[in-house]
């Protein structure tokens, strides 16, 4: 199988990640659920997960890396820590589901800074016109997972802070891929998930805290028991329940893995897969192909239809043929929304440091063959 | 051998704490205090040897890193020896 489905989960992993999952079942207890060496090995496997994490992002302290379940979990925690019934919450035009719908479950007043595809200098001034003084919380999407649109996150950044508002970053793209700054970024949380450009295991993500924030779920800490609350301090304060410990022992591989690559060579490398496919695909007429005429702006995430054909059914031709990639709304139908494909869909391919050229390549051929039979 | 307890904060706190004092050769060990220290409550300390703890404090303080009270180990109890 080729697998272009990078975007929702990195299939292949690094095998350390495998092996350290494997051996931390039967090894590792519940770090701060006691003194035995069960439990200080997985309290040492925990640290070194969260230095790793804290290493990559550039985070001054590994007690602001803490675990989530997923970038879901970490979203959630992060936008109600911050935004509550009525409050007016600026979002961009490329948001997740993940952040539309625990913004409206809360009843926030959501205001989506649209603006056209892979233009940065519109989407900085939709932000610098919806940024207002009754805004209380910003939310950006660094890298959209339908059109692997990079927003200019760093100047939108830059705009919350000098107007005092909180900033929600959702990095579940770009976490692995792209260069992350949580200490030049200045946002007050930076979500993501474990399982995708960081190359862990599904059921891991990380949030990486400015501030301890409110407790989305409460219950054992392995710390301050006597307290009827939850501790004031991270990670404990977002870390209710016991840890994922597989998972977590799985991560901290993958992170070892990006680090010792570099996002940037990551990066690089899955630019090339995506040009190639770009310049290949935008020669066949048939296929309409949301790309960046600058690729700087574009992270490998790539959105195309085939003319008058149903997206969910070239997906379809495509895994009959042995591709895996991703058709429909991608759950973001706001970013469908803003770019017009919300009647359409798209189907996406989107890379992993793992993929080829001749991965690539024969894509596009089955592709090719595709329309071919159609026609 | 004498040691003494760092109270930390937290679990992780006392990992970073026992870390930095590793980085300048102290022997740190990440454990839970005893009962007599912090009751039932959960928490963590650093334990180091009564030779390095002047050190260990010293170093704390330069690394920023703050703490909890030390208190001296013994097999009858605890006694408290630095706020």
């Amino acid at each position: 199988m080729i697998y272009f489905d990078n975007a929702a989960t990195t299939l292949i992993k690094p095998e350390a990640v495998r092996r350290a999952m494997y051996s931390a079942v039967g090894r590792l207890a519940s770090p701060g659920r006691g003194g035995h060496p069960a439990a200080m090995a997985a309290a040492e496997k925990a640290y070194e997960c969260r230095t790793a994490a804290a290493g990559l992002f550039k985070v001054p302290e590994p007690e602001q890396v803490v675990f989530t379940m997923n970038a879901t979990h970490a979203l959630n925690i992060a936008i109600k820590s911050l935004a509550g019934a009525g409050d007016r919450v600026v979002i961009s035009g490329y948001e997740h589901n993940s952040v539309r719908r625990p913004l409206n479950t809360i009843g926030a007043k959501i205001t989506a800074a649209a603006s056209p595809l892979f233009d940065e200098e519109a989407a900085v001034a939709a932000f610098d016109k919806a940024l207002t003084p009754e805004t209380k919380l910003a939310v950006v999407n660094h890298v959209s997972n339908v059109f692997g649109f990079v927003l200019p996150v760093e100047r939108i950044a830059k705009l919350c802070r000098e107007r005092r508002i909180p900033l929600v970053v959702d990095a579940s793209q770009a976490a692995g891929v792209l260069d992350i700054d949580f200490q030049r970024l200045g946002a007050d949380f930076v979500a993501m998930p474990g399982h995708k450009g960081l190359y862990g295991p599904q059921g891991t993500g990380i949030l990486l805290c400015g501030r301890s924030g409110e407790t989305l779920m409460e219950g054992g800490s392995g710390s301050d028991s006597r307290l009827a609350l939850m501790p004031e301090y991270l990670p404990d304060r977002q870390e209710a329940g016991t840890h994922n410990m597989p998972g977590i022992a799985g991560l901290l591989e993958g992170i070892r893995f990006v680090s010792r690559l570099g996002t940037e060579r990551i990066a690089r490398h899955e630019k090339r897969l995506l040009g190639a496919a770009v310049k290949a695909m935008k020669e066949l007429d048939e296929v309409e192909l949301y790309y960046a005429p600058d690729i700087h702006c574009q992270s490998p995430v790539l959105s195309f239809n085939v003319k008058g054909e149903d997206c969910q059914s070239v997906a379809e031709a495509l895994a009959e043929r042995g591709i895996a990639v991703r058709s429909g709304l991608h759950c973001s139908p706001l970013a469908h929304q803003t770019v017009g494909t919300y009647e359409s869909g798209t189907v996406r391919l989107s890379f992993s440091a793992f993929n080829t050229e001749q991965e690539v390549w024969h894509f596009v051929r089955e592709l090719k063959s595709i329309i071919h039979h159609r026609s | 051998m004498v040691h003494y307890i760092i109270v930390c904060r937290s679990l992780t706190y006392a990992q970073r704490t026992a870390k930095a004092l590793e980085r300048v050769g102290i022997t740190a060990i990440v454990m839970r205090p005893p009962a007599d220290i912090v009751g039932e409550s959960c928490a963590y300390g650093v334990k180091v040897r009564e030779k390095n703890l002047s050190a260990a404090l010293k170093t704390l303080k330069e690394e920023g890193l703050s703490h909890g009270k030390v208190y001296l180990l013994r097999p009858g109890g605890s006694e408290e020896v630095r706020g």
